[in-house]
Protein backbone atom coordinates (compact mmCIF):
# COMPACT_ATOMS: atom_id res chain seq x y z
CA UNK A 1 0.00 0.00 0.00
CA UNK A 2 2.75 2.41 1.22
CA UNK A 3 6.23 2.15 0.01
CA UNK A 4 9.08 4.43 0.88
CA UNK A 5 12.11 3.97 -0.70
CA UNK A 6 15.75 5.97 0.97
CA UNK A 7 12.99 9.57 1.47
CA UNK A 8 15.16 12.63 1.92
CA UNK A 9 13.75 15.95 2.87
CA UNK A 10 15.43 19.44 3.50
CA UNK A 11 13.86 22.25 4.56
CA UNK A 12 16.11 24.83 3.02
CA UNK A 13 19.60 24.18 4.05
CA UNK A 14 18.25 21.98 6.97
CA UNK A 15 17.89 18.08 6.21
CA UNK A 16 15.11 16.77 8.25
CA UNK A 17 14.81 13.22 6.66
CA UNK A 18 17.66 11.69 5.77
CA UNK A 19 16.81 8.37 3.81
CA UNK A 20 14.42 6.62 5.48
CA UNK A 21 12.97 3.45 3.72
CA UNK A 22 10.03 1.26 4.46
CA UNK A 23 6.73 -0.67 3.50
CA UNK A 24 3.38 -0.45 5.16
CA UNK A 25 1.30 -3.63 3.77
CA UNK A 26 -2.92 -2.68 3.21
CA UNK A 27 -4.40 -2.92 6.34
CA UNK A 28 -1.55 -2.60 8.44
CA UNK A 29 -1.42 -0.04 11.92
CA UNK A 30 1.86 1.72 12.12
CA UNK A 31 2.69 3.66 14.85
CA UNK A 32 5.76 5.55 14.54
CA UNK A 33 7.09 7.11 18.01
CA UNK A 34 10.05 9.27 18.91
CA UNK A 35 11.55 12.47 20.29
CA UNK A 36 10.68 15.95 19.13
CA UNK A 37 11.93 17.33 15.91
CA UNK A 38 12.98 13.67 14.87
CA UNK A 39 11.13 13.83 11.79
CA UNK A 40 8.12 12.05 12.59
CA UNK A 41 5.62 14.72 11.34
CA UNK A 42 7.64 15.41 8.19
CA UNK A 43 7.71 11.71 7.47
CA UNK A 44 3.68 11.45 7.57
CA UNK A 45 3.18 15.16 5.66
CA UNK A 46 5.43 13.74 3.01
CA UNK A 47 2.61 10.77 2.35
CA UNK A 48 0.29 13.24 1.36
CA UNK A 49 2.24 15.84 -0.31
CA UNK A 50 1.61 18.40 2.35
CA UNK A 51 5.66 18.53 2.04
CA UNK A 52 7.57 18.23 -0.68
CA UNK A 53 9.73 15.26 -1.11
CA UNK A 54 13.15 16.40 -1.72
CA UNK A 55 14.61 13.17 -2.70
CA UNK A 56 13.93 9.41 -2.66
CA UNK A 57 10.57 7.68 -4.03
CA UNK A 58 7.26 7.50 -2.16
CA UNK A 59 4.27 5.04 -3.88
CA UNK A 60 1.05 5.28 -1.99
CA UNK A 61 -1.90 3.48 -2.89
CA UNK A 62 -0.49 3.11 -6.89
CA UNK A 63 0.52 6.91 -6.90
CA UNK A 64 4.15 7.94 -7.36
CA UNK A 65 4.68 10.77 -5.65
CA UNK A 66 7.77 11.80 -7.26
CA UNK A 67 5.69 11.97 -10.51
CA UNK A 68 5.80 15.71 -11.96
CA UNK A 69 2.73 14.84 -13.94
CA UNK A 70 0.81 13.68 -10.76
CA UNK A 71 -1.89 15.61 -9.62
CA UNK A 72 -1.73 16.23 -5.54
CA UNK A 73 -5.77 16.34 -5.58
CA UNK A 74 -5.74 12.68 -6.96
CA UNK A 75 -3.52 11.58 -4.24
CA UNK A 76 -5.52 13.17 -1.27
CA UNK A 77 -8.62 11.53 -1.96
CA UNK A 78 -7.00 8.55 -1.23
CA UNK A 79 -5.06 9.86 1.79
CA UNK A 80 -7.13 10.95 4.45
CA UNK A 81 -5.57 13.23 7.44
CA UNK A 82 -6.15 13.71 11.14
CA UNK A 83 -4.31 16.90 12.48
CA UNK A 84 -3.14 17.64 16.17
CA UNK A 85 -4.96 21.45 16.22
CA UNK A 86 -7.94 19.10 14.59
CA UNK A 87 -8.58 22.27 11.67
CA UNK A 88 -12.53 22.09 11.70
CA UNK A 89 -13.90 24.58 9.92
CA UNK A 90 -15.48 26.98 12.04
CA UNK A 91 -17.68 28.97 10.29
CA UNK A 92 -19.63 25.43 9.12
CA UNK A 93 -21.69 23.55 11.09
CA UNK A 94 -20.49 19.72 11.67
CA UNK A 95 -22.21 18.10 8.96
CA UNK A 96 -21.47 20.41 6.88
CA UNK A 97 -17.40 20.03 7.38
CA UNK A 98 -18.10 16.49 7.10
CA UNK A 99 -19.98 17.26 3.82
CA UNK A 100 -17.91 19.88 2.08
CA UNK A 101 -15.06 17.91 0.21
CA UNK A 102 -17.37 15.15 -1.37
CA UNK A 103 -19.42 17.96 -2.43
CA UNK A 104 -16.72 19.63 -4.04
CA UNK A 105 -14.40 17.20 -5.06
CA UNK A 106 -16.35 14.53 -7.55
CA UNK A 107 -19.09 13.20 -5.80
CA UNK A 108 -21.92 15.90 -6.04
CA UNK A 109 -24.85 14.11 -5.04
CA UNK A 110 -26.30 15.89 -1.99
CA UNK A 111 -28.62 13.41 -0.45
CA UNK A 112 -26.34 10.70 -1.13
CA UNK A 113 -23.19 12.89 0.71
CA UNK A 114 -25.56 13.38 3.71
CA UNK A 115 -26.38 10.46 4.16
CA UNK A 116 -22.87 9.34 4.45
CA UNK A 117 -22.19 11.83 6.59
CA UNK A 118 -24.72 11.11 9.10
CA UNK A 119 -23.49 7.55 9.04
CA UNK A 120 -19.94 8.97 9.59
CA UNK A 121 -21.23 10.83 12.58
CA UNK A 122 -22.61 8.04 14.13
CA UNK A 123 -19.34 5.86 14.00
CA UNK A 124 -17.81 8.32 15.62
CA UNK A 125 -20.49 8.29 18.53
CA UNK A 126 -21.85 12.45 17.93
CA UNK A 127 -24.85 11.70 15.72
CA UNK A 128 -26.90 14.45 17.88
CA UNK A 129 -24.08 17.29 17.13
CA UNK A 130 -24.69 17.64 13.50
CA UNK A 131 -25.96 20.76 13.52
CA UNK A 132 -23.52 22.74 15.91
CA UNK A 133 -20.74 24.38 15.04
CA UNK A 134 -16.80 23.49 16.23
CA UNK A 135 -16.48 26.26 19.26
CA UNK A 136 -19.35 24.30 20.45
CA UNK A 137 -17.41 21.02 21.20
CA UNK A 138 -14.83 20.20 23.70
CA UNK A 139 -11.82 18.94 22.00
CA UNK A 140 -12.16 15.23 22.04
CA UNK A 141 -15.52 15.87 19.91
CA UNK A 142 -13.70 18.09 17.60
CA UNK A 143 -11.43 15.26 16.62
CA UNK A 144 -13.82 13.04 16.59
CA UNK A 145 -15.82 15.24 14.04
CA UNK A 146 -12.57 15.44 12.53
CA UNK A 147 -11.76 12.03 11.75
CA UNK A 148 -15.39 11.34 10.59
CA UNK A 149 -14.23 14.28 7.88
CA UNK A 150 -11.34 12.29 5.98
CA UNK A 151 -13.41 9.87 6.38
CA UNK A 152 -16.10 10.80 3.95
CA UNK A 153 -13.63 11.11 1.19
CA UNK A 154 -13.56 7.15 1.73
CA UNK A 155 -9.25 7.34 1.72
CA UNK A 156 -7.42 3.59 1.32
CA UNK A 157 -5.01 5.18 4.23
CA UNK A 158 -5.58 7.59 7.18
CA UNK A 159 -2.90 9.49 8.52
CA UNK A 160 -2.89 10.60 12.05
CA UNK A 161 -0.42 13.46 13.77
CA UNK A 162 -0.08 13.15 16.92
CA UNK A 163 -4.44 12.98 17.14
CA UNK A 164 -4.84 12.94 21.16
CA UNK A 165 -1.54 15.44 22.10
CA UNK A 166 -3.69 18.22 22.45
CA UNK A 167 -6.58 16.82 24.60
CA UNK A 168 -7.55 16.15 28.18
CA UNK A 169 -6.53 13.19 29.06
CA UNK A 170 -10.44 12.28 30.11
CA UNK A 171 -11.03 12.97 26.22
CA UNK A 172 -8.21 11.18 24.81
CA UNK A 173 -9.60 7.99 25.25
CA UNK A 174 -12.68 8.80 23.41
CA UNK A 175 -10.60 9.45 20.01
CA UNK A 176 -8.57 6.27 20.58
CA UNK A 177 -11.77 3.97 20.79
CA UNK A 178 -12.61 5.36 17.43
CA UNK A 179 -9.23 4.93 16.22
CA UNK A 180 -9.47 1.40 17.59
CA UNK A 181 -12.53 0.53 15.78
CA UNK A 182 -10.89 2.53 12.69
CA UNK A 183 -8.18 -0.30 12.74
CA UNK A 184 -10.15 -3.78 13.43
CA UNK A 185 -12.31 -2.84 10.24
CA UNK A 186 -9.47 -2.50 8.62
CA UNK A 187 -8.44 0.52 7.91
CA UNK A 188 -4.58 0.95 6.99
CA UNK A 189 -3.23 3.62 8.87
CA UNK A 190 -0.21 5.87 9.92
CA UNK A 191 0.13 6.98 13.37
CA UNK A 192 2.40 9.38 15.03
CA UNK A 193 1.72 9.41 18.88
CA UNK A 194 3.28 9.50 22.13
CA UNK A 195 0.29 7.14 23.06
CA UNK A 196 2.34 3.80 23.98
CA UNK A 197 -0.72 2.32 24.98
CA UNK A 198 -2.55 2.68 21.77
CA UNK A 199 0.64 1.82 19.98
CA UNK A 200 0.93 -1.81 22.04
CA UNK A 201 -2.59 -2.50 21.71
CA UNK A 202 -3.62 -1.49 18.66
CA UNK A 203 -0.68 -1.09 15.85
CA UNK A 204 1.00 -4.00 14.26
CA UNK A 205 4.17 -2.57 13.67
CA UNK A 206 6.32 0.13 15.77
CA UNK A 207 9.03 1.84 14.22
CA UNK A 208 11.10 4.16 15.93
CA UNK A 209 12.45 7.37 14.23
CA UNK A 210 15.41 9.71 15.60
CA UNK A 211 17.09 12.73 13.83
CA UNK A 212 15.67 12.02 10.54
CA UNK A 213 16.42 8.06 10.14
CA UNK A 214 14.24 4.53 11.14
CA UNK A 215 16.36 3.41 14.34
CA UNK A 216 14.23 0.45 14.97
CA UNK A 217 11.04 -1.27 13.95
CA UNK A 218 9.21 -4.47 14.77
CA UNK A 219 6.24 -5.52 16.81
CA UNK A 220 4.74 -3.90 19.40
CA UNK A 221 5.66 -6.24 22.19
CA UNK A 222 9.01 -6.69 20.63
CA UNK A 223 9.86 -2.92 20.40
CA UNK A 224 8.46 -1.99 24.06
CA UNK A 225 9.75 -5.34 25.79
CA UNK A 226 12.87 -6.21 23.73
CA UNK A 227 14.12 -2.82 21.88
CA UNK A 228 17.34 -3.73 20.46
CA UNK A 229 19.20 -0.40 20.18
CA UNK A 230 20.41 1.89 22.99
CA UNK A 231 18.44 5.24 21.30
CA UNK A 232 15.41 3.20 21.38
CA UNK A 233 15.97 2.02 25.12
CA UNK A 234 16.71 5.55 26.16
CA UNK A 235 13.45 7.14 24.44
CA UNK A 236 11.55 4.51 26.11
CA UNK A 237 12.62 4.91 29.33
CA UNK A 238 12.41 8.65 29.04
CA UNK A 239 8.44 8.71 27.78
CA UNK A 240 7.61 5.74 30.32
CA UNK B 1 -35.56 80.15 5.64
CA UNK B 2 -37.75 80.38 3.34
CA UNK B 3 -34.69 80.84 1.20
CA UNK B 4 -33.45 77.61 2.05
CA UNK B 5 -36.39 75.81 0.90
CA UNK B 6 -36.35 77.31 -2.43
CA UNK B 7 -33.02 76.19 -2.51
CA UNK B 8 -33.67 72.24 -1.19
CA UNK B 9 -33.86 70.74 -5.12
CA UNK B 10 -30.22 71.55 -5.72
CA UNK B 11 -29.15 70.63 -2.21
CA UNK B 12 -31.39 67.27 -3.46
CA UNK B 13 -29.77 67.15 -6.37
CA UNK B 14 -26.20 67.34 -4.94
CA UNK B 15 -27.46 64.39 -2.79
CA UNK B 16 -28.47 62.20 -5.17
CA UNK B 17 -24.75 63.00 -6.87
CA UNK B 18 -22.80 61.97 -3.80
CA UNK B 19 -25.35 58.90 -3.29
CA UNK B 20 -24.26 57.96 -7.33
CA UNK B 21 -20.74 58.64 -6.68
CA UNK B 22 -20.63 56.61 -3.49
CA UNK B 23 -22.38 53.55 -4.60
CA UNK B 24 -20.29 53.57 -7.97
CA UNK B 25 -17.36 53.66 -5.86
CA UNK B 26 -18.19 51.42 -3.23
CA UNK B 27 -19.21 49.11 -5.50
CA UNK B 28 -15.86 49.33 -8.19
CA UNK B 29 -13.14 50.06 -5.15
CA UNK B 30 -14.75 46.95 -3.42
CA UNK B 31 -14.21 44.59 -6.38
CA UNK B 32 -10.83 45.98 -7.42
CA UNK B 33 -9.75 46.06 -3.71
CA UNK B 34 -10.46 42.19 -3.45
CA UNK B 35 -8.67 41.56 -6.28
CA UNK B 36 -5.49 43.37 -5.23
CA UNK B 37 -5.62 42.15 -1.87
CA UNK B 38 -5.74 38.75 -3.13
CA UNK B 39 -3.23 39.04 -4.99
CA UNK B 40 -0.96 40.79 -2.01
CA UNK B 41 -1.86 37.51 -0.52
CA UNK B 42 -0.92 35.53 -2.91
CA UNK B 43 2.13 32.84 -2.97
CA UNK B 44 3.23 34.06 -6.49
CA UNK B 45 5.64 36.96 -6.02
CA UNK B 46 5.30 38.72 -8.87
CA UNK B 47 1.54 39.21 -8.11
CA UNK B 48 2.38 40.32 -4.68
CA UNK B 49 5.40 42.44 -5.65
CA UNK B 50 3.14 44.67 -8.22
CA UNK B 51 0.26 44.97 -5.94
CA UNK B 52 2.41 46.15 -3.23
CA UNK B 53 3.47 48.75 -5.39
CA UNK B 54 0.19 49.77 -6.21
CA UNK B 55 -1.07 50.16 -2.54
CA UNK B 56 1.95 51.66 -1.32
CA UNK B 57 1.73 54.15 -4.10
CA UNK B 58 -2.18 54.80 -3.61
CA UNK B 59 -1.44 55.13 0.29
CA UNK B 60 1.35 57.55 0.38
CA UNK B 61 -0.68 60.25 -1.81
CA UNK B 62 -3.54 62.71 -1.05
CA UNK B 63 -7.16 62.06 -2.27
CA UNK B 64 -6.97 65.11 -2.98
CA UNK B 65 -3.37 65.35 -5.27
CA UNK B 66 -4.87 62.10 -7.17
CA UNK B 67 -8.41 63.21 -8.03
CA UNK B 68 -6.54 66.75 -9.37
CA UNK B 69 -4.25 64.23 -10.74
CA UNK B 70 -7.34 62.74 -12.69
CA UNK B 71 -9.25 65.67 -13.66
CA UNK B 72 -6.03 67.56 -14.69
CA UNK B 73 -2.91 66.34 -15.73
CA UNK B 74 -3.94 62.67 -16.68
CA UNK B 75 -5.82 64.23 -19.86
CA UNK B 76 -2.43 65.88 -20.74
CA UNK B 77 -0.51 62.59 -20.37
CA UNK B 78 -2.72 60.04 -22.56
CA UNK B 79 -4.14 62.31 -25.22
CA UNK B 80 -7.77 61.70 -25.16
CA UNK B 81 -8.40 60.42 -21.55
CA UNK B 82 -10.38 63.44 -20.96
CA UNK B 83 -13.00 62.46 -17.59
CA UNK B 84 -16.18 64.45 -17.18
CA UNK B 85 -16.14 65.64 -13.02
CA UNK B 86 -18.45 62.52 -12.12
CA UNK B 87 -15.99 60.46 -14.19
CA UNK B 88 -12.81 62.06 -12.67
CA UNK B 89 -13.69 61.75 -9.29
CA UNK B 90 -14.92 58.08 -9.39
CA UNK B 91 -12.38 57.02 -10.68
CA UNK B 92 -9.69 58.99 -8.12
CA UNK B 93 -11.89 57.81 -5.31
CA UNK B 94 -11.96 54.17 -7.00
CA UNK B 95 -8.59 54.10 -6.97
CA UNK B 96 -7.72 55.47 -3.88
CA UNK B 97 -10.34 53.23 -1.66
CA UNK B 98 -9.38 50.25 -3.47
CA UNK B 99 -5.48 50.43 -2.04
CA UNK B 100 -7.04 50.40 1.60
CA UNK B 101 -9.27 47.51 0.74
CA UNK B 102 -6.70 45.77 -0.67
CA UNK B 103 -4.60 45.79 2.70
CA UNK B 104 -7.67 44.78 4.68
CA UNK B 105 -8.53 42.14 2.67
CA UNK B 106 -4.80 40.55 2.51
CA UNK B 107 -4.77 41.22 6.91
CA UNK B 108 -8.07 39.28 6.51
CA UNK B 109 -6.66 36.19 4.34
CA UNK B 110 -2.86 36.43 6.29
CA UNK B 111 -5.21 36.07 9.51
CA UNK B 112 -6.54 32.62 8.23
CA UNK B 113 -4.52 29.89 10.55
CA UNK B 114 -2.09 27.77 8.29
CA UNK B 115 -4.06 24.61 9.72
CA UNK B 116 -7.17 25.82 7.64
CA UNK B 117 -4.88 25.51 4.48
CA UNK B 118 -3.50 22.12 5.28
CA UNK B 119 -6.40 20.58 6.21
CA UNK B 120 -8.44 22.03 2.94
CA UNK B 121 -5.95 20.59 0.74
CA UNK B 122 -5.51 17.47 2.37
CA UNK B 123 -9.25 16.70 1.98
CA UNK B 124 -8.22 17.28 -2.01
CA UNK B 125 -9.56 20.78 -2.20
CA UNK B 126 -7.99 22.52 -4.95
CA UNK B 127 -6.86 25.93 -4.76
CA UNK B 128 -10.73 27.64 -5.89
CA UNK B 129 -12.29 25.58 -3.69
CA UNK B 130 -10.15 26.35 -0.64
CA UNK B 131 -10.26 29.60 -1.11
CA UNK B 132 -14.04 29.74 -1.55
CA UNK B 133 -14.91 27.68 0.68
CA UNK B 134 -12.83 27.87 3.68
CA UNK B 135 -10.16 30.56 3.33
CA UNK B 136 -12.37 33.50 2.08
CA UNK B 137 -15.44 32.80 4.53
CA UNK B 138 -13.80 32.99 7.36
CA UNK B 139 -11.51 36.06 6.35
CA UNK B 140 -14.64 37.85 5.49
CA UNK B 141 -15.31 37.89 9.42
CA UNK B 142 -11.88 39.71 10.14
CA UNK B 143 -12.49 42.05 7.04
CA UNK B 144 -15.79 43.32 7.73
CA UNK B 145 -15.38 45.86 10.32
CA UNK B 146 -12.33 47.56 8.51
CA UNK B 147 -13.64 47.78 5.38
CA UNK B 148 -16.87 49.14 6.26
CA UNK B 149 -15.09 51.78 8.32
CA UNK B 150 -13.37 52.68 4.94
CA UNK B 151 -16.71 52.86 2.77
CA UNK B 152 -17.61 55.23 5.52
CA UNK B 153 -14.59 57.10 5.08
CA UNK B 154 -14.64 57.21 1.46
CA UNK B 155 -18.34 58.79 1.51
CA UNK B 156 -17.07 61.64 3.67
CA UNK B 157 -13.59 62.11 1.37
CA UNK B 158 -15.83 62.22 -1.32
CA UNK B 159 -16.86 65.51 -0.58
CA UNK B 160 -13.20 66.33 -2.06
CA UNK B 161 -14.42 65.89 -5.79
CA UNK B 162 -16.05 69.55 -4.75
CA UNK B 163 -12.31 71.03 -5.67
CA UNK B 164 -12.52 69.69 -9.40
CA UNK B 165 -15.97 71.11 -9.22
CA UNK B 166 -18.34 68.48 -9.45
CA UNK B 167 -21.93 69.17 -7.89
CA UNK B 168 -21.90 66.63 -5.28
CA UNK B 169 -23.73 67.63 -1.85
CA UNK B 170 -20.24 69.50 -0.35
CA UNK B 171 -20.31 71.72 -3.91
CA UNK B 172 -24.30 72.44 -3.69
CA UNK B 173 -24.10 73.27 -0.12
CA UNK B 174 -20.98 75.94 -0.70
CA UNK B 175 -23.14 77.29 -3.74
CA UNK B 176 -26.49 77.59 -1.55
CA UNK B 177 -25.01 78.59 1.47
CA UNK B 178 -23.39 81.68 -0.70
CA UNK B 179 -25.97 82.48 -2.79
CA UNK B 180 -28.63 82.79 0.61
CA UNK B 181 -25.78 84.36 2.69
CA UNK B 182 -26.85 81.93 5.25
CA UNK B 183 -23.89 78.89 5.11
CA UNK B 184 -24.75 78.06 8.44
CA UNK B 185 -27.91 76.22 7.46
CA UNK B 186 -26.41 74.94 4.41
CA UNK B 187 -23.61 73.24 5.85
CA UNK B 188 -26.05 71.89 8.88
CA UNK B 189 -28.26 70.58 6.60
CA UNK B 190 -25.31 69.33 3.76
CA UNK B 191 -23.88 67.18 7.71
CA UNK B 192 -26.92 66.10 8.55
CA UNK B 193 -27.27 64.38 4.62
CA UNK B 194 -23.75 62.72 5.32
CA UNK B 195 -24.86 61.68 8.15
CA UNK B 196 -28.23 60.10 6.95
CA UNK B 197 -25.85 58.25 4.28
CA UNK B 198 -23.50 56.71 6.44
CA UNK B 199 -25.79 55.77 9.29
CA UNK B 200 -27.59 52.86 7.29
CA UNK B 201 -23.53 51.56 5.82
CA UNK B 202 -22.77 51.50 9.73
CA UNK B 203 -26.06 49.78 10.74
CA UNK B 204 -25.51 47.23 8.29
CA UNK B 205 -22.06 46.89 8.88
CA UNK B 206 -22.78 46.01 12.49
CA UNK B 207 -25.68 43.20 10.91
CA UNK B 208 -23.57 41.31 8.78
CA UNK B 209 -20.56 41.23 11.44
CA UNK B 210 -23.34 39.81 13.83
CA UNK B 211 -24.10 37.37 10.94
CA UNK B 212 -21.21 36.19 10.46
CA UNK B 213 -20.30 35.80 13.76
CA UNK B 214 -23.01 32.92 14.90
CA UNK B 215 -20.20 30.24 14.16
CA UNK B 216 -18.09 31.54 16.79
CA UNK B 217 -21.11 31.53 19.54
CA UNK B 218 -21.06 29.02 22.33
CA UNK B 219 -24.15 27.68 23.75
CA UNK B 220 -25.22 29.39 27.58
CA UNK B 221 -23.78 27.52 30.38
CA UNK B 222 -21.06 26.34 28.07
CA UNK B 223 -18.14 26.21 29.91
CA UNK B 224 -15.25 28.07 28.52
CA UNK B 225 -12.05 27.68 28.84
CA UNK B 226 -9.66 27.74 25.99
CA UNK B 227 -9.69 24.78 23.16
CA UNK B 228 -6.91 24.08 20.94
CA UNK B 229 -8.53 24.72 17.54
CA UNK B 230 -11.09 27.62 18.89
CA UNK B 231 -10.20 31.12 17.20
CA UNK B 232 -10.52 32.26 20.54
CA UNK B 233 -13.44 33.54 22.54
CA UNK B 234 -16.47 34.70 20.76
Amino acid sequence: MISVTDLHKSFGKVEVLKGMSCEIAASEVVCLIGPSGSGKSTFLRCLNLLESITAGTVIINGHDLGDPKLNKITVRKDVGMVFQQFNLFPHLKVLDNIMLAPLKVGKKDRPATERKALELLDKVGLSDKADAYPSALSGGQQQRVAIARALAMDPAVMLFDEPTSALDPETVGDVLEVMKRLAEEGMTMVVVSHEMGFAREVADRVIFIDEGLIVEEGKPSEMFDTPRHERTRAFLRRVS
Amino acid sequence: MGDLLTYLPPLARGAGMTIILCLIVGVAGSILGFVIGLARASSIGVLRWISAIYTNFLRGIPLLIILLFTYFALPLLIPGAVFSQLMSGAIGLTLFVSAYIAEVVRGAIESVPRGQYEAAEALGLGFFNKFRYVIVPQAMRVMVPPWVGILLAMIKDSSLVSVIGFVDLTQAGKIVGTTTMQPLWAFVVVGAVYFFICYPLGRFGRWYEKRLSISLARPPGHTADLRAGDLGPA
